[in-house]
């Protein structure tokens, strides 16, 4: 065999890639074993192959794993054997190890049927009862409540009124600021950060944008809450290893659509956001970091 | 300013989703043993290292499924269960994990949609990587845009028709409208694209 004109003919790609057919496969596996050659050019395209995958690599969500060990755990009774993967079921699960061995041939004790159906006149009587209690004491509660109806309905009304009063209030003093947010989010000179808090500050969001060639930095503080008192979040840039300080920022329900301005920043790889004293630090407390980022766009 | 050296790489570790290769703590070896005495720890370790590698194939095989994570605990399994097949003459555990996820992805596209088109495919011109990647935050984001982008549409396409859609070279020349005889070599052509951008 002319094993060069065999490695470049192109069938060893489409055997890792995946295009070939078992039958071809299997072929490709014996001549690999039988010619160094060929294995080694099969071993530098799987090298390629895994290089490329990882680029696609994604953190998947960290519940899957305490599931899947949970399911690892309980893989030999009956329930956790259900959550295997169909192909992984054994035909007859291993029932508390015993039935593995089949000479214990299980033994169901018959009951009569007359006795049987004593026993559903029973459950039947006894279900009736709890019915007939349930619904005396449903109707006491709902009769108390029924009374109760119109003043609670009065109430709401006026809240409601209250909170469209209050809603008309806000969209009209937050007009001008939600008006602004757009136009950078869109501008394709500016790259923006998402950022996002983990942990307690799990459900926090924050979004940077960065102009490469002004070296200009905005920050909107879309999901954050007010600090405590004292205290102030303050934005870092990161880049090689390093915190760079970007300034300080307001946040809080009010602040949520407005574009703040931050300190120029010449070279950036990621942001962070800690929470420092009121007006800033000049290094980190990494301790207090509350929210990270990666390059969206 | 700087922090120091510690802080900072926990500061990376943990906030930037960044792969460790397992050679640090444990060798190929110790890990097959590991594997085939299903040892949990060794196991966990596998799940952590290679999770988000095999996660990222499931995802880009179905897409915005709600069977990619379903998908990912079969493949541990499977790989807990299917220990002992693993034949190291046949190449690396790493090549061996990749293929059951890749089978066990395609298997369940394909119990989806049974006549492979474009469509079906839910294929996505990939030169729109932005809207794909804000989906899913990409550990090696910056490695995966210039790969993507050193490719043609079409080389683009082959290899995701051939790798993550699993089809046949039949169906790829119907798909590409290309000639069968042709799939072949456009598909080494693109393979060796991509190992001088990979390798660079």
């Amino acid at each position: 065999m002319d094993v060069q004109h065999y490695i470049s003919s192109g069938i060893l790609e489409s055997y890792v890639f995946g295009l070939l057919s078992s039958p071809e496969q299997e072929e490709i596996e014996s001549i690999a074993s039988q010619y160094p050659e060929v294995k080694a050019a099969v071993d530098a395209l799987q090298e390629d192959k895994a290089k490329f995958v990882k680029l696609f690599a994604v953190v998947p969500p960290v519940a899957i794993k305490d599931r899947m060990l949970d399911v690892l755990r309980h893989e030999n009774t009956p329930n956790g054997h259900q959550l295997l993967p169909a192909e992984l079921r054994t035909v007859a699960p291993v029932v508390n190890g015993k039935a593995r061995n089949g000479k214990h041939t299980p033994v169901v004790k018959l009951q009569s049927p007359k006795k049987k159906r004593d026993h559903i006149w029973k459950y039947l009587a006894a279900a009736i009862v709890v019915l007939l209690l349930g619904s005396v004491f449903m109707n006491f509660f709902f009769y108390n409540r029924s009374t109760d109806y119109k003043s609670r309905y009065k109430s709401l009304i006026a809240a409601r009124e209250k909170l469209e009063a209050e809603k008309a209030q806000q969209s009209l003093t937050s007009q001008p600021l939600v008006e602004k947010e757009p136009a950078i989010l869109k501008d394709p000179a500016y790259r923006q950060f998402r950022l996002e808090g983990s942990g307690r500050f799990s459900n926090y969001v924050a979004t940077v944008c960065w102009n490469p060639q002004t070296h200009m930095l905005f920050l909107i503080a879309q999901l954050m809450p007010v600090p405590p008192e004292g205290k102030q979040f303050q934005l870092w840039a990161v880049l090689n290893k390093k915190l760079v300080d970007a300034g300080v920022f307001e946040s809080g329900a009010a602040l949520a659509g407005k574009l703040q301005q931050m300190k120029p920043i010449a070279d950036v790889q990621a942001f962070a956001i800690t929470l420092e004293k009121t007006g800033g630090s000049t290094s980190p407390s990494l301790d207090q970091l509350c929210m990270a980022t990666r390059p969206t766009k | 300013m700087s922090c120091d050296e510690v802080t900072c790489n926990l500061f990376v570790n943990h906030y930037t989703l960044s792969i460790v290769e397992y050679s640090a703590t444990y060798t190929e070896a110790e890990l097959i043993r590991g594997l085939r005495d299903h040892d949990q720890k060794i196991f966990s370790y596998l799940y952590d290292h290679y999770s988000p590698v095999f996660y990222g194939v499931i995802v880009r095989v179905l897409n915005n499924d709600n069977n990619v994570s379903d998908v990912l605990q079969d493949v541990f399994l499977k790989i807990w269960r299917y220990s002992d097949k693993y034949d190291e003459n046949k190449g690396r555990l790493f090549t061996w994990m990749l293929n059951i996820t890749r089978n066990t992805a395609i298997d369940m596209l394909r119990t989806k949609s049974h006549q492979p088109d474009l469509k079906s495919l839910h294929l996505t011109d990939e030169t729109s990587t932005d809207s794909h990647l804000a989906v899913y935050p990409y550990i090696d984001h910056v490695g995966l845009a210039k790969v993507l982008e050193s490719l043609t549409r079409e080389q683009r396409l082959l290899i995701d028709l051939a790798y993550y859609k699993g089809c046949t070279r039949e169906e790829i020349a119907n798909i590409l409208e290309i000639p069968l005889g042709t799939v072949k070599t456009r598909i080494r052509n693109t393979i060796q694209q991509l190992r001088n951008i990979l390798n660079k």
